[in-house]
């Protein structure tokens, strides 16, 4: 492939998998579904999706990695307990919780109570985070902890399907920013995996139900009527929902809604609750704190366990250093230190039925995947294999695959989970492609100056949902310059956003002077996000040096 | 489209115009970023031109290939298996060369015409402007934008190391 290319270009994937179409079997894709605490692997077999098993005969795999002297291993092939090697301070778990956020991010800061070294300088760069090897703290990073456990992975894949594998489709929590999305498939190319889609967790669900649909209504002949669909997922560290309408086999997602909430979160309450001194009791973070630490994790994590079957549980536990905790909780308390976490997840259903338009009453299915509890629950799903199947038929049809049986005959419309906009308006954030926008999607929107003779203009990329421009996560910045000078709310610039199917975001932006359908300075085409790890202080700085110098407002026309 | 084509191999100009909602009729040439043109690409798109004789559609039930009296049920039925065929997902699978501009089109049609209100409105503006209103007038084929990075930017480029 490469020697027909020019030694500068870059391929693009569709002429990768064009070339591809000459060797004998195009790659299949497998879905890899890592979880906060889970992972699985997944793949098309020819006939149907497979879930693929480790030497211990796992179909889930927690996401951890232990550092112990020069081979870190994974819990794709460790031989331990998650819980057993977490004592020692050298098992980095939650990479996902972790990666892409800056030391100023709240999920940072509740991210200090893990049995290893988070530390933060709260100024917005990266956490530094570190296993403790030998009594020496390693420094690594979420990037680094996740692809060697997709090392693992890929090898386990390899092994078992006896072919080199490239493509991946990787299932991602809704809330995950542009940003976050980046350093995972940075990861994935650091462990030689080449990301072919990222889903939204609930959408590979709902590829998987429509697929379900359409060979029910195929057997039954039936007319296929649009079925609507809430999916709600929950695991360890994020909490997803999507509407979504099926027929025929395609489905189109009417709403995601999506937050950094979990199992996580639910265990960290409980801890809180049984040692509410635990903060300052572990601040030292000594090989002593980390072991009482960890096991304070494994006795509470046992008794949310031991509570979803019983009323009360008795917490028992010896934390060394002559700190005992001996205490019984029953579920009334452990649904009170979480009350916060369960309203806020029924929050993101009703916003996200809100977003889609649909009536509680419209709804045929419900799809709960992991820890929940809801009445009537749509039965075709495993919860906890869902996404990984739905990313594996992903895989598939995003190969090329067909299936002479059309059970690949699948599409997935996705939609926007954050909107993209740019500040103007003063701080404000002003969304140029709002949320649950269908992909591909092209919108723009038009701005003007704020200073009479103003010839430049900073355009500053968030993406999110909150009013003001700082409560987004900034994508990337650039300047327009050689605006020609006119009194404030003249010239008109346009600022352009495109997302592709493959979800590229491109920010194009030209200036137009009224009557005049050219644009005076070149068009401007930025692709985001273009920020690095230090963007946690850009917008801050940048606000520092120009102050509203280079301000936009949105322009009205009557 | 024409145009377009009788550019040699280095890099393909593509008109695009910012998208209709906006009150804004001002139309930008911006080149594609990167040249991932090449000759077998340009034969390749110099085919499905041949192939290609839709002309614009004057009208939004013309994008969705209806009659302006369809049922909202045919509207959403029209959609979906527009759908099928235009989106870039799907069209990889059977045209090689996709592009984004045709779903979106459909897209918007769609948008327009399975909301009553906004259906009434546009189906109101079709009788005054006789199918020429400019505002409502879909996007003409030829503002496609070049295709080819419709899948996943490859690592190599990413420019947030």
């Amino acid at each position: 492939m490469a020697e027909r290319e020019p030694a500068y270009t870059v391929a693009s994937d569709s002429e990768t998998t064009g070339e591809e179409k000459s060797s004998p079997l195009p790659e299949i894709a497998i879905g890899i579904d890592i979880g906060t605490s889970q992972c699985s692997v997944a793949v098309w077999n020819g006939s149907e999706v497979e879930l693929l098993k480790n030497k211990r005969n796992q179909k889930l795999m927690k996401s951890f990695v232990t550092f112990k002297d020069e081979a870190p291993s994974g819990g794709v092939t460790s031989q331990f307990s998650h819980e057993h090697e977490m004592l020692f301070g050298d098992t980095i778990f939650n990479m996902k919780r972790l990666i892409g956020r800056v030391d100023t991010d709240p999920v940072v800061h509740a991210s200090k109570n893990l049995p290893f070294l988070v530390q933060t300088l709260d100024i917005g760069v990266r956490p530094f985070i570190a296993a403790l090897v030998n009594n020496v703290w390693r420094s690594t990073t979420p990037e680094e902890v996740l692809a060697m456990f997709l090392v693992e992975l890929r090898l386990m894949t390899e092994t078992h399907l006896k072919r080199p594998i490239r493509n991946v489709v990787l299932t991602v929590p809704v809330s995950f920013s542009r940003f976050q999305l980046t350093r995972l498939e940075r990861a994935c190319a650091m462990a030689g995996l080449h990301v072919l889609r990222l889903m939204p967790e609930p959408t590979a669900v709902a590829l998987l139900y429509g697929q379900q649909q359409q060979k029910a209504s195929q057997e039954t002949m039936g007319s296929g009527s649009e079925k609507i669909a809430l999916i709600f997922n929950m695991g360890a560290g994020y909490c997803d929902v999507a509407v979504t309408a099926t027929a025929g086999g395609v489905s189109q997602i009417k709403a995601l809604a999506g937050s950094t909430i979990g199992g996580e979160d639910l265990l960290q309450n409980m801890m809180r609750h049984l040692l509410p001194d635990s903060e300052n009791i572990f601040k030292r973070h000594g090989v002593e704190e980390i072991k009482s630490m960890a096991l304070l994790r494994v006795a509470t994590q046992d008794a949310i366990h031991q509570l979803s079957t019983q009323s009360s549980v008795q917490v028992d536990v010896d934390l060394g250093n002559s700190l005992k905790i001996c205490k019984v909780v029953d579920r009334a308390e452990f649904e009170e230190v979480n009350k916060e976490v369960f309203e806020k997840c029924e929050s993101l259903i009703i916003q996200c039925l809100h977003d889609a338009k649909v009536e509680v009453g419209d709804i045929n299915d419900n799809l709960v995947t992991n820890l929940c509890k809801i009445t009537e629950v749509y039965k075709g799903i495993n919860p906890l294999e869902g996404a990984v199947c739905g990313a594996a038929m992903e895989g598939a049809v995003a190969s090329g695959i067909s299936d002479p049986f059309g059970n690949l005959d699948l599409l997935t419309i996705q939609a926007t989970p954050l909107a993209i906009g740019i500040r103007a308006d003063g701080n404000k954030f002003v969304p140029v492609i709002p949320r649950n926008t269908t992909m591909p999607a092209r919108k723009d929107l038009l701005f003007t100056t704020i200073h009479d003779n103003q010839t430049e203009a900073l355009i500053l990329v968030y993406e999110g949902e909150g009013k003001k421009a700082e409560e987004n996560h900034l994508l990337g910045y650039f300047k327009i310059m050689g605006i020609p000078a006119a009194p404030k709310g003249v010239p008109e610039i346009s600022v352009c956003m495109d997302i592709d199917a493959a979800n590229v975001l491109r920010v194009l932006t030209g200036v137009v002077m009224p009557g005049s359908r050219i644009t005076v300075v070149p068009v401007m085409e930025v692709r985001m996000p273009m920020v690095d790890d230090g963007h946690g202080w850009c917008a801050e700085a940048l606000n520092r040096t120009h102050g509203a110098t280079m301000d936009l407002v949105t322009l009205k026309k009557a | 489209m024409t145009a377009t084509l009788s550019l040699a191999g280095i890099s393909v100009v593509r008109p695009l115009r910012f998208s209709d909602d906006c009150s804004t009729s001002a139309r930008f040439i911006a080149k594609p970023s990167s040249n991932i043109s090449n000759r077998r690409r340009i034969s390749i798109r110099a085919v499905t031109a041949a192939v290609e004789t839709r002309r614009p559609a004057t009208s939004l039930y013309e994008v969705l290939r209806l009659n302006p009296g369809a049922s909202a049920m045919e509207i959403k039925s029209a959609y979906r298996s527009l759908a099928k065929v235009y989106h870039p997902d799907a069209a990889a699978r059977r045209l090689q060369e996709c592009n984004d501009g045709d779903f979106i089109e459909i897209r918007n049609a769609y948008e327009t015409l399975s909301d009553p209100s906004s259906r009434q409105i546009y189906d109101l503006s079709l009788m005054v402007h006789g199918g020429r209103n400019r505002r409502f007038t879909a996007a003409p084929v030829m503002q496609k934008r070049n295709s080819g990075f419709y899948t996943n930017r490859r690592w190599e480029t990413d420019q947030c190391w």
